[in-house]
């Protein structure tokens, strides 16, 4: 073996498990490091909306979302039980190893929206991915115009990220709204769903010079984008990750192939706009 | 390119040559039926390889891209993980491999080593690949009723991606054409002899007559049916009429010199130790974009038949590869058991265009 083993793009990369979080049912948030330090600084490069491929050995591999900003010092997944992968991770404990390479893919052209108004339309799980943008944003707050969130999960069980949202709700720089859709009495918060928040009393969604990054089940996102073009939005002021079966990561396996795009290396970060023209569903 | 002679008697002198050279060589022969196949050459099966025969339904495509091929090795002990790549780098050589399949290997070749990602295992098998095309000049042997490379572009001889190529002269005569430096290093052999303009004007007989030696095809609608696919105009119902003859075996895939994809999945060897291996994987089959949880985006067959044509025929990705992923073999109109295989489909597309043209016109 004489090749090196960076020129082997299906080599996984050995990482530890730091710590895992409970979010909300069936998700949990795994803080790891790589084994490898030079391995971690390499990786501390992604972008926002990049993804991994994370290993279980015997059980096989599976693309993640990157929930971490690159300006913040740890890297985790947040990871719902789904199949026989993520179930290999959950059991995982503290100090046992796996495998993570990458990152892969597009990402979010953050410094392409410098000077614009970010709105975030996040349903459930679909946090997870633009936890990582906002964080980013919110460190570059300089660089954007208004930053907007509005989070929407099944029931107030269901909302992730606590921390984060308690942050986002009383922090400057920021318009936060949240809510449910069904909750018990006690809920003081909004109930509905996430579009209902833009009508809102005393809500205004900037349109003009506005990026919306819109992540959730697919479900959701149809509701959100006719909300959006409602409020004015054009296809290609909204943005989106695709998330597809996947086995490589770059571009090989075909899984992920949809219209013209391999979700993979062209995305999974897309426009509305090019979405619509690749012709498969969210 | 530089071009030579060897007589009918000597040629498999080059199977011969190629051995003393270290090469792992494998040869089509005839099975048992009329089946064909390609086969490891021993010095028992030599005197059996064939020169004129129908063209094998398993590609020589797994030679570069193995049907099961391990990726890694990963012992887990005591907490430790450590991962081992398990790379192979055979010297082999192809002998009597046909032009559609040449073209399927450049094809392959582009794929995985052409883009930003080099896939290293098919680098390290593809690297010390030796290639012996031979020309499919015989009409009743070697041209099937369901080839098609003339329609493709790459055949019945390729024009390059070879290292040696022969051509039946039909007089007792092969003419070899160098079309690289290992092929022609090989020249230096004396079963290669110098010829003359003769044999290049019967070279180019021989090749005329082959073409016109192609039946009819309705794949000489190739570029109607690219146009209307790459326009996203063939209609919906066409598309349902194809994955209503879908059996949904993945046959198709799996003979196809030009088709890539594969699934990745882990074995376990050992009580410390798994298998990563990649396995060819199959558009038309249910499973290919279903995700853990259940969804599935792209669950109708006549959608996973629509996104099949659309990868191999759209304007994108012949720019993209350069080129159509159909190389004109006509295995898949042969495996199919619902005969959508290429040519069929080209013709389904072709007539609903025309009938949706033809609406156009009776509204005028």
């Amino acid at each position: 073996m004489n090749t090196p083993s960076s020129d082997n793009i299906y080599l996984p990369k050995i990482a530890v498990l730091d710590r895992s979080v409970d979010e909300i049912a069936e998700v949990k948030t795994f803080y790891w490091h790589f084994d490898d330090p030079a391995e971690q600084a390499a990786f501390k490069k992604f972008r926002p909306g990049q993804f991994a491929q994370v290993s279980l050995f015997g059980a096989g591999e599976f693309p993640a979302s990157l929930p971490p900003s690159p300006t913040e010092e740890e890297t985790f997944f947040t990871i719902r039980t789904v199949g026989s992968c993520t179930a290999a991770l959950h059991s995982l404990e503290p100090g046992d190893k796996f495998g993570v390479r990458g990152p892969y893919g597009n990402g979010f052209p953050m410094e392409d929206y410098y000077g614009k108004n970010l709105v975030f339309v996040a349903g459930g799980i679909g946090l997870i991915p633009l936890r990582s943008c906002i964080i980013y944003a919110l460190a570059h707050r300089d660089k954007y115009e208004k930053i907007q969130i509005y989070y929407g999960a099944k029931s107030p069980k269901d909302l992730m990220y606590l921390q984060n949202l308690r942050e986002w709700e009383e922090g400057a720089g920021v318009e936060f709204n949240l809510t449910v859709d069904r909750a018990e009495a006690t809920w003081k918060g909004h109930v509905g769903v996430v579009g209902s928040l833009f009508k809102k009393p005393g809500v205004r969604v900037p349109v003009e010079n506005t990026v919306a990054f819109v992540c959730g089940p697919p479900i959701m996102f149809r509701f959100v984008i006719k909300d959006l073009q409602a409020l004015g939005f054009h296809d290609g002021q909204i943005v989106s990750t695709m998330e597809r079966y996947m086995k490589c990561g770059v571009g090989k396996c075909g899984h992920c192939c949809i219209g013209m795009a391999y979700v993979c290396v062209d995305g999974p970060v897309f426009t509305y706009e090019q979405i619509k023209k690749l012709g498969e569903d969210i | 390119m530089k071009a030579r002679l060897v007589h009918r008697d000597d040629v498999l002198k080059i199977v011969d040559l190629l051995r003393q050279k270290g090469y792992e060589v494998v040869a089509p022969f005839f099975g048992r039926g009329r089946d064909t196949r390609f086969d490891n050459v021993t010095d028992e099966n030599r005197d059996e390889i064939q020169i004129h025969l129908p063209n094998p339904y398993h590609p020589p495509k797994r030679f570069v891209l193995l049907q099961i091929e391990r990726l890694l090795r990963i012992h887990q002990r005591e907490g430790q993980i450590e991962i081992e790549p398990t790379y192979r780098e055979p010297k082999r050589a192809i002998f009597g491999i046909r032009s559609c399949d040449i073209a399927g290997i450049w094809h392959l070749d582009r794929f995985f080593l052409g883009r930003e990602f080099r896939d290293i295992y098919y680098e390290k098998r593809r690297e010390n690949l030796f290639l012996v095309n031979v020309v499919c000049s015989d009409p009743e042997r070697d041209i099937g009723a369901e080839c098609f490379c003339v329609c493709s572009d790459t055949g019945p001889a390729a024009r390059d991606h070879f290292d040696l190529q022969l051509l039946d002269l039909n007089d007792g005569e092969f003419m070899v054409v160098a079309g690289s430096p290992a092929g022609e290093a090989m020249f230096a052999d004396p079963i290669f002899r110098k010829g003359t303009s003769v044999h290049s004007a019967k070279r180019r007989a021989v090749l005329e007559s082959a073409r016109r030696s192609f039946k009819p095809s309705t794949t000489s609608w190739f570029s109607a049916a690219i146009r209307h696919v790459s326009a996203g105009k063939v209609a919906e119902q066409t598309w349902e009429e194809i994955g209503n003859r879908c059996l949904e075996c993945g046959g198709c895939s799996y003979v196809c010199p030009a088709c890539t994809c594969f699934t990745v999945t882990d074995r376990r060897v050992g009580p410390d130790e798994v298998e990563r291996v990649r396995i060819w994987d199959a558009c038309a089959l249910g499973g290919f974009t279903r995700m853990a949880g259940g969804h599935n985006p792209r669950k109708a067959v006549h959608d996973r038949r629509n996104r099949r044509f659309f990868r191999k025929l759209s304007h994108y990705f012949i720019q993209r590869e350069l080129s159509i992923a159909c190389v004109g073999c006509g295995r898949c109109a042969a495996v199919c058991h619902g005969d959508v295989g290429m040519p069929s489909v080209v013709e389904m597309i072709r007539r609903s265009a025309a009938e949706m043209e033809t609406h156009e016109h009776a509204q005028l």
